[in-house]
């Protein structure tokens, strides 16, 4: 039976993925590749 | 924090790499169109108002977390957009690394540090309280231990980190986060009411957001709701408290290996380095870059909006995946401990923020 919970275990480590996001997105503006992000 | 209540698939039933991130897509869509839809209606709101309409006066964060709750809630969520859903947690651990940006490095260390403190005084009074609920509304020891790792440190992560640590059945897990899910959605809903009631200041409502709500997704929104700097602070308190997560979950481990109903930890290093968040570690070296100045300020702009996009998809997925139907199909008797020993620690944390604020010792 599935959980009530709609929560999943996803195919890949979720931390590492954040951090090497974070980091690609950190070189990216810091080398002006992108200019600039608006809210 | 997050979650994964499902059991991982055995390897040979386990479809192919690509085919599991394809999966995702749908779900992951859902959430970013909920997120823009919330951050479309605050606009659309604004405008409004600024032509004499009557509109809400609602941000995106609560737009995006009604409308997830909305659809989960009134309507059955297909199948096919489930595995994306759950990518709801790559876009909070995202967004609180990022927002690090905003974060001087000596700022994260003192109030770091000043959290630590609160969370260890916390950890103590919560653990002990929850014990000792369960214990008077006869609960099993651990589905009580479930709890109490639950409210006390991190939530869902720490319930799923400690599941297999002290061999809980698959019921006591399931019951124990839906009840701090559910009580995390009450939560969204009642801390910035007493936040403006005591007229709490920014910084000093996220300290506590942070200290006393359980799952980090929620507790980052509790937090936002408020505000900008509060939505930070909650996160640098949470994140505090998520440090502790493995010394609690090997201390409930070597208790249970000590009675003989769960298997011995052999490697306590190594124990505690697997459960420790590795998110906080691209948190602080985001922080620390930031504080040397590696970028300029328009740089560290960029990095805060582009934080603000990914909690977007984050705040949707907390709407989404919260069973408000799991307060009452939980049986009442794990919802009431809960909710008593929220309470305690909700007081008990708020006594704590207002004591140190008070005196200034957080300036």
């Amino acid at each position: 039976m599935e959980s009530p919970t709609p929560t999943r275990k996803l195919a890949f480590n979720v931390d590492a993925a954040a951090i090497l996001i974070a980091l690609t997105f950190a070189a990216l503006i810091r080398l002006n590749i992108i200019h600039h992000i608006n809210w | 924090m997050s979650a994964q209540t499902i059991p991982i698939p055995t390897a040979a039933r386990q479809p192919p790499r690509s085919q599991q991130l394809l999966a995702l897509i749908p779900g992951t869509l859902l959430l970013f169109a909920i997120g823009l839809a919330g951050k479309a209606l605050e606009s659309l709101g604004i405008y409004l108002r600024a032509h004499h309409h009557y509109f809400p006066r609602i941000e995106y964060v609560l737009w995006a977390i009604i409308l997830g709750l909305l659809l989960s809630n009134l309507f059955t969520v297909p199948a096919l957009f489930r595995p994306g859903i759950a990518t709801y947690e790559l876009w909070l651990k995202l967004g609180i690394v990022l927002v690090a940006a905003k974060f001087v490095f000596a700022d994260v260390l003192h109030i770091g540090a000043m959290s630590l403190v609160l969370v260890a005084i916390e950890l103590t009074l919560s653990l002990t309280v929850m014990t000792i609920l369960g214990k008077i509304f006869r609960l099993p020891p651990k589905l009580t231990s479930l709890l109490a790792i639950g409210s006390s440190i991190c939530g869902v992560t720490a319930i799923m980190a400690a599941q297999p640590a002290i061999d809980a059945d698959e019921q006591d897990t399931t019951t124990a986060i839906a009840a701090i899910l559910a009580l995390g959605a009450l939560a969204l809903f009642t801390f910035p009411l007493v936040g403006h009631f005591l007229h709490m200041g920014q910084q000093s409502y996220g300290i506590w957001a942070g200290l006393a709500v359980d799952n980090t997704a929620e507790a980052t929104v509790t937090g936002a709701l408020y505000g900008d700097l509060a939505g930070r602070m909650a996160i640098l308190a949470k994140t505090a408290r998520s440090a502790f997560i493995g010394f609690v979950v090997l201390g409930y481990a070597v208790y249970w290996a000590s009675q003989g109903q769960a298997a011995r930890v052999e490697r306590k290093a190594l124990f505690l380095w697997q459960k420790f968040p590795k998110f906080i570690l691209g948190f602080m070296a985001i922080s620390i870059l930031a504080s040397l100045g590696f970028f300029s300020v328009g740089q560290l702009t960029s990095l805060g909006n582009l934080s603000k996009w990914a909690f977007l998809p984050a705040f949707a997925g907390v709407g989404l995946r919260t069973q408000l139907r799991d307060l009452v199909t939980q049986g009442w008797r794990p919802i009431l401990v809960g909710v008593l020993g929220e309470i305690f620690i909700a007081l008990i944390t708020l006594g704590m923020v207002l004591a140190v604020y008070h005196h200034g010792a957080a300036q």
